[in-house]
């Protein structure tokens, strides 16, 4: 598929600038809120307009974007500026559909991260937002994989946003998603109950077909909308045939797993499909449950390939290994989206 | 690389329930703009919009949808996608398997839902049938469920050009060997979110549009859903085809969150580059199927961007004029309009239509009329600066 270079992360651990993921930060009346950086490169009156979803992306994003020239900008966000989108329906109710200003109307628009990344870096090329849910990173991801067999020797910003928001928490707690009472993010795989935590996060990538001075490899991705394990083990027996050449064995699952009991068949299925001695290494306790969380696994994978370590707090299951050279991302949102992505040393 | 061709098509907007309602409309030049009736809003009995007026529950009993959470954008969408999948005839086998592929886009999703979205946001009990409704996604999450589909399934968010960008998208899948057929569209309804939203930005229209009018005031909102079946030539057999998608682009204007720059460099970049991807040159194209919203702004910019590349552009109009704007199904609900143009070599009527713009002197079709056409071309430009055009040719 393609290759992964600059890469940023903005999220609730120290991922962005001074990184430092052996710290695990907690969180707070159970939500993982991200560290928010000083947003240098962000004209002060353009980042006061912005809702933290557009801030947090465009904050990670800009420092790519000034260093290397892309020809388009791929953005996967399930709900994109959801706090400005419920400011703008507060609005409309509180004030009976009156006068209303358009601020929070036109930055509510998931395209506004793209828009705005576009916008800043005065940037023409392809830009496009995808949203669909649980799957919108991955369609990003695939989307750069076209992009990079139809323009070979281009260079694409690929990456992904997702807010928590007034909106999405209080409709995910409605529907049961998070775990109750007072909980921390560091009990959150010791318990046996349904729920997990929300999170929020952005992670942005500079890919394209350049093997040299690369992170990071992905060498496939495949998605599936099921309810039943069946399929996901089989959509993964097809995916590690397709893409493991004899005797070769993934070093690593990086496991979406969230603490929410009713998904763990899901998550055992496919540690019980891949080779005895696998090492299982977590990471919703740092980043906490969103639909484009796949995209911090991502980062947290290029980083592993790179440093050839990862914390403890983060292994499952840790089997002494030579060298990380193959890593499995599995993650599922919700239970009915599931996605493989397999990420390698270039 | 085998062609890629319509197979299927299935559209429901303020001017008919299907594709041949809508192509009659159009011969007819009727228009689909009306008062705001069926939606409950504050601008109900006095805004004019292009409303399809059948009630949501009679859609549901109709569609046989009636799962607890299905909104009307996604009742909408259903309407078109049953009508497109068996134009073109697909089994469910064909459907659930993994070489075939669904893109939707919206904007509004279940944000129509507005009091109930606002209870769910706001309250700490008690929520209601569509906590897993609001999301742009939750669209194609039905769709997928109700049809088992197993391939790939997206959607696209890039506001107003959202399904010009969702029929793109499919057919980059077939073009890469990831799906060997895909179902392709887009579905807006009418929401108090957008109402409001163009209507804070002064961009509403309170009389009929008049695209590429002088006098235009702004744009009428409109309601509906469409979407295409896309096969490999190499796979179809013994089936009618509508036409080739041959081009197509994806560009930003990067000027300004709202409103599209003088000059139109992104609306004439995404021009350009579908015509250079179709290997066309400017005159080869026929007619081109406007945005055309309406707006002082869009109208005159997307003017000057045709002249630009054109010189002398050829035969235009917006259909606008007949559906009002439908928003994330806009530019699906014109690819079929513009497929419709080639399968009938026949344009059709823009509507209210009195002065030029003065800048710009360009006058869309007035009248319908037969006439040989190769290559349509549909623009669709959104908010973000977010421009796509199609391309369309005769199979």
């Amino acid at each position: 598929m393609f290759y992964i270079h600059q890469n940023t992360c903005i999220s609730p651990q120290h991922t962005f600038l001074n990184v430092d993921i052996e710290e695990l930060r907690e969180s707070v009346d159970n939500k993982l809120a991200v560290i928010e950086p000083g947003y240098e490169g962000i004209p002060p009156g353009i980042l006061r307009r912005m809702g933290k979803a557009v801030r947090i992306g465009v904050g990670a994003a800009l420092p790519l974007v000034k260093q290397v020239d892309v020809d388009g900008i791929i953005i996967g966000t399930a709900n994109g500026g959801m706090e400005d989108c419920i400011k703008f329906l507060n609005q409309i109710i509180q004030y009976g559909e009156g006068m209303l200003t358009p601020g929070n109307f036109v930055q509510s628009t998931p395209n506004a991260i793209a828009a705005q990344v576009g916008l800043l870096t005065a940037n023409k090329g392809y830009n496009i937002t995808h949203v669909h849910r649980g799957l919108a990173f991955e369609n990003a991801l695939l989307d750069a994989a076209m992009l990079l067999r139809e323009n070979p020797a281009g260079q694409y910003l690929l990456g992904a946003v997702d807010e928590i928001s007034a909106y999405n928490y209080n409709i995910d707690h409605l529907a049961g998603w998070f775990k109750k009472g007072n909980f921390s993010s560091r009990d959150l795989f010791l318990t046996e109950s349904a729920g997990t935590l929300a999170g929020e996060g952005s992670a942005m990538f500079i890919v394209n077909n350049n093997a040299m001075t690369a992170e990071a490899f992905v060498q496939d991705a495949n998605t599936l909308h099921t309810d039943n394990e069946q399929d996901v083990a089989a959509r993964l027996q097809y995916f590690l045939e397709k893409n493991l050449a004899n005797g070769d064995e993934i070093d690593l699952l990086l496991s979406g797993e969230n603490g929410d009991s009713r998904f763990k068949k899901y998550f055992e299925m496919c540690e019980s499909i891949l080779a005895k001695n696998v090492q299982v290494a977590r990471f919703k306790h740092m980043s906490g449950e969103y639909a484009t969380a796949s995209s911090m696994a991502l980062w947290l994978g290029c980083r592993v390939l790179k440093e050839q370590q990862l914390p403890r707090h983060m292994i499952e299951i840790y089997t002494t290994k030579k060298a990380y050279k193959r890593i499995l991302i599995y993650n599922n949102y919700k239970g009915n989206q599931h996605s493989f992505i397999l990420l390698t040393k270039p | 690389m085998s062609r890629i061709l319509v197979t299927g098509m299935g559209v429901i907007s303020s001017i008919g329930n299907s594709v041949a309602e809508n192509r009659m409309s159009l011969v007819e030049g009727k228009s689909g703009i009306s008062i705001l009736d069926v939606f409950n809003s504050k601008y109900s009995g006095r805004l004019p919009v292009g409303e399809i007026k059948t009630a949501t529950g009679s859609l549901r009993e109709k569609l046989g949808a009636n799962e607890p959470g299905v909104t009307r954008t996604t009742l909408l969408a259903l309407h078109a996608f049953d009508e497109a999948i068996s134009d073109s005839g697909l089994t469910n086998i064909q459907l659930s398997s993994i070489d075939t592929a669904l893109v939707g886009a919206s904007t509004v999703g279940g944000m129509c839902l507005t009091d109930e979205l606002y209870h769910d946001a706001n309250k700490d009990a008690d929520g209601s049938e569509y906590l897993y409704s609001y999301d742009c996604g939750s669209v194609n999450m039905y769709l997928q469920q109700r049809y088992a589909m197993s391939g790939i399934v997206n959607t696209i968010n890039t506001a107003c050009s959202s399904s010009a960008n969702a029929i793109m998208y499919g057919a980059r899948l077939i073009k890469n060997c990831l799906a060997k057929r895909v179902i392709v569209g887009g579905t807006d309804s009418l929401a108090k979110f957008t109402i409001n939203g163009f209507n804070a930005l002064h961009i509403l229209s309170d009389e009929v549009c008049i695209p590429f009018d002088r006098d235009r005031k702004g744009l009428n909102l409109g309601e509906g859903a469409a979407f295409l079946v896309l096969e490999r030539e190499e796979d179809i057999v013994d089936k009618k085809i509508y036409a080739q998608i041959s081009g197509y682009s994806n560009t930003n204007d990067s000027y300004h969150p709202s409103s599209l720059s003088e000059n139109g460099d992104g609306p004439y970049l995404a021009m350009q580059a579908a015509l250079r991807f179709a290997k066309l040159d400017v005159s080869q194209v026929s007619f081109i199927n406007a945005h055309g919203t309406g707006t002082e702004n869009n109208d005159e910019v997307e003017s000057r961007a045709m002249l630009r590349l054109f010189e002398k552009p050829p035969a235009f109009s917006s259909t606008k004029s007949n559906i009002g704007h439908t928003l994330g199904a806009s530019g699906a609900i014109e690819a079929v309009y513009s497929v419709l143009n080639l399968a009938h070599q026949e344009l059709y009527p823009g509507l209210n239509f009195t002065n030029p713009i003065p800048s710009t002197g360009l006058i869309p079709v007035l009248a319908y009329k037969k006439m040989p056409l190769q290559h349509v071309m549909s623009n669709s430009f959104g908010f973000g600066g977010n421009c796509s055009s199609l391309i369309f040719s005769k199979a």
